[in-house]
């Protein structure tokens, strides 16, 4: 009885098997490595993927290392080359780091796309759904309104090495000290905004060592949360602004009680979504110059030496939209 | 268990211990900050140090149990990761449950991953790093294929709602309080404090740890021991990773993974030795005190953070250097009697 259920199993199993092989083999593949997987950020990603990989008749998956490390990236992009994929979509944690293996990918000829990385060497094209400075500064403008224009203010990156991430940070510094001179930086930027836990003990040790703290600008998905829930834990929400990009779902309450004031994102399922549409056009030899519609981007106007197209597609995030965003699954 | 140190014995204004020097650097460490910054020795921010460093604790204390019985873990963490989504979709199916059905089902849960690690190491006679890699891969592996990633926000309200034990207000205005993950870390280090040093199963399993084969033919049973130990740490690890989605409020699948290390740090540094029958409750609790402190005061003190990393190796530097007792005996003495050939054989 066991035995035949067995060999039921593996028969329907083999033949699954190689229903997905056969299919697979007509289709082009794309892989596309992403910081880290298992975030809410990159889950959403991988839906925009999946989705847009069924429409346009791709076998596209997303690829999500367990650590944001660049050395793991390069290895994921290194079985990708290994497994003969058409395309490979990556959003860096270290631009440089993954010069050499993209070069080889190329050499290869398999379209190399990234995103968030507006520096990047070796790629097809580079897309960005925000501009670094149009995002760093919609950030600071925002926050500023928050704390009223003045006082002190602590600032957090992903990590110190991630490009987007510091680039924005830029962006919102060099505004906030045209704008707002009266606001000072209390120290240097913290790589603490990949990690709730870390975001979350620095926040609380920044409030003890500045008891005048008036805000967080933090960039990078976890860094809004983390600090959101130690201003919480101290009960300085209202006193102390939180402003930053993060995961709807995730800030939802934080953002109903009043201790994230908000922030702007763009829809990681988009961004997935346009990995393989952008991917099928180039595969297809369709051009993409000026005045290009590309699906989710809208009308681009790429740059064809730096390899950038960068867009301004931000959602607002606050009180009257986070409900809606979650409610994706975002 | 402290044991009496033959080293050292000349200078007895010395501490004798890994612990003692512990406790010297901790407390000059401590009083350069108290007098670096204005916020570090208040009472708020030592009880903010203690509701930070309250999960790592948790772990260190479990972890301890199993190095003193002469193996090593890896796989707690991730662990704790799987604990926290088997109890948060168990009391959920059960339509809420509360804490006392959750520190259940949590130790309940943890205690079986424990067993899994210790079977695979006595029955299949495979060394404990060998197996805990393994089966560290395994779980996370699993919890990912499982969760796809997805994290639970949607937790049931009395593990949201934050529990503050004991507060007062200082006079600046601050609030100095302590939280639940505290009272529970105090509960969990006396317990593995009792078990430890204060009953006959804690002195098997250092006696164990010491050496193996001696145990088993005085006949101490080597299997329960197993069990105990690595039940023990499954345990803790459960209870520390339902501390860790109480006080972030949100059970994310790869929160944990990555901070066995900081643990083992701690506790290393703490004097337990890799090789078992070694390592005291307070040496744990002192490592995991010290590098807490280290990041804590390093915040306090503006220290740029690209400087962060640099600053906590060199710590841990100089307090490995100055608790290896046989390492800073050996280099006292040549200190104090430079020689060349032999330096004194033995004795």
């Amino acid at each position: 009885m066991q035995r035949r259920m067995f060999g039921g199993l593996a028969a329907a199993l083999a033949i699954g098997l190689m229903a997905s092989t056969a299919m697979a083999q007509d289709m082009p593949r794309m892989g596309v490595v992403v910081k880290i997987g298992g975030i809410p950020w990159f889950n959403a990603m991988e839906v925009g993927i999946q989705e847009q990989g069924k429409e346009l008749g791709w076998d596209a998956w997303m690829v999500g290392p367990t650590s944001a490390d660049p050395a793991l990236q390069v290895r994921a992009v290194e079985d990708l080359i290994a497994q003969g994929v058409d395309a490979i979509g990556v959003v860096p944690n270290d631009a440089e780091v993954l010069e050499p293996v993209l070069a080889r990918a190329r050499e290869q000829g398999i379209i190399v796309i990234t995103h968030e990385s507006p520096n990047q060497e070796n790629v097809d094209w580079n897309f960005e759904m925000a501009s670094l400075k149009g995002f760093g500064e919609a950030h600071a403008k925002l926050f500023a309104e928050a704390v009223g224009g003045e006082g002190e203010y602590a600032l957090y990156v992903g990590s110190l090495t991630v490009p987007a991430h510091n680039a924005w940070a830029d962006a919102a510094v060099a505004y906030l000290e045209a704008n707002h001179p009266d606001m000072t930086l209390v120290a240097d930027r913290f790589g603490v905004a990949e990690s709730v836990d870390d975001s979350r003990s620095t926040a609380l040790d920044l409030m003890r060592a500045h008891p005048e703290l008036k805000g967080f600008l933090a960039f990078g998905s976890q860094g809004p949360i983390g600090a959101g829930r130690a201003v919480d834990e101290r009960r300085k929400a209202g006193e102390i602004a939180v402003v930053g990009p993060f995961s709807p779902g995730q800030g939802q309450r934080l953002v109903h009680d009043g201790v994230i004031s908000g922030g702007f994102m763009w829809n990681p399922m988009e961004a997935g979504r346009v990995f393989v549409t952008m991917a099928d056009m180039l595969k297809k030899g369709e051009p993409i110059e000026d005045g290009t519609e590309i699906p989710g981007l809208g009308v681009v106007s790429p740059d064809a030496e730096t390899h950038n197209i960068i867009v301004d597609a931000l959602v607002t995030l606050n009180k009257d939209t986070v409900d809606e965003l979650a409610g994706m699954g975002l | 268990m402290p044991e009496p140190h033959p080293h050292g014995a000349g200078r007895r204004w010395l501490p004798r211990s890994t612990e003692g020097w512990l406790v010297v650097v901790i407390l000059v460490f401590g009083a350069f900050l108290g007098l670096a910054t204005d916020t570090f020795l208040t009472f708020a921010n030592i009880f903010d140090l203690l509701n930070i460093s309250a999960f790592n604790a948790i772990m260190a204390v479990g972890l301890l149990v199993v190095l003193v019985a002469g193996g090593i873990d890896i796989s707690f963490a991730v662990a704790a990761s799987v604990v926290q989504y088997l109890t948060a979709v168990t009391v959920m199916q059960l339509g809420g449950g509360n804490w006392a059905i959750g520190l259940l089902l949590a130790s309940a849960f943890g205690f079986m991953l424990g067993a899994i690690n210790a079977s695979l190491i006595y029955y299949f006679r495979i060394i404990s790093i060998v197996v805990t890699i393994a089966t560290f891969n395994i779980f996370f592996g699993l919890l990912m294929f499982f969760t796809r990633g997805r994290s639970i926000y949607d937790l049931p309200d009395w593990l949201l709602d934050r529990i503050i034990v004991f507060e007062f207000e200082t006079p600046g205005g601050d609030f100095a309080f302590l939280t639940l993950p505290v009272v529970v870390m105090v509960a969990v280090v006396a317990a593995t404090w009792l078990f430890l040093n204060r009953s006959s199963l804690g002195r098997q399993l250092y006696a164990m740890g010491d050496n193996a084969e001696g145990a088993r033919r005085v006949g101490i049973n080597i299997a329960a021991m197993h069990f105990l130990a690595y039940g023990w740490l499954g345990v803790c690890a459960g209870i520390g990773g339902l501390m860790q989605a109480h006080y972030v409020q949100e059970v994310v699948p790869n929160a944990l993974y990555g901070r066995e290390l900081d643990v083992l740090a701690a506790v290393v540094l703490g004097g337990a030795r890799l090789g078992g029958g070694r390592g005291t409750i307070l040496g744990a609790l002192l490592g995991v005190t010290l590098v807490t402190m280290t990041q804590n005061g390093l915040n306090l003190m503006g220290v740029s953070p690209y400087a962060f990393q640099m600053v906590v190796g060199l710590v841990i530097l100089v307090a490995i250097t100055m608790s290896n007792l046989e390492g800073l005996e050996a280099f006292l003495r040549r200190f104090a009697r430079p020689r060349r050939g032999q330096t004194g054989g033995k004795g």
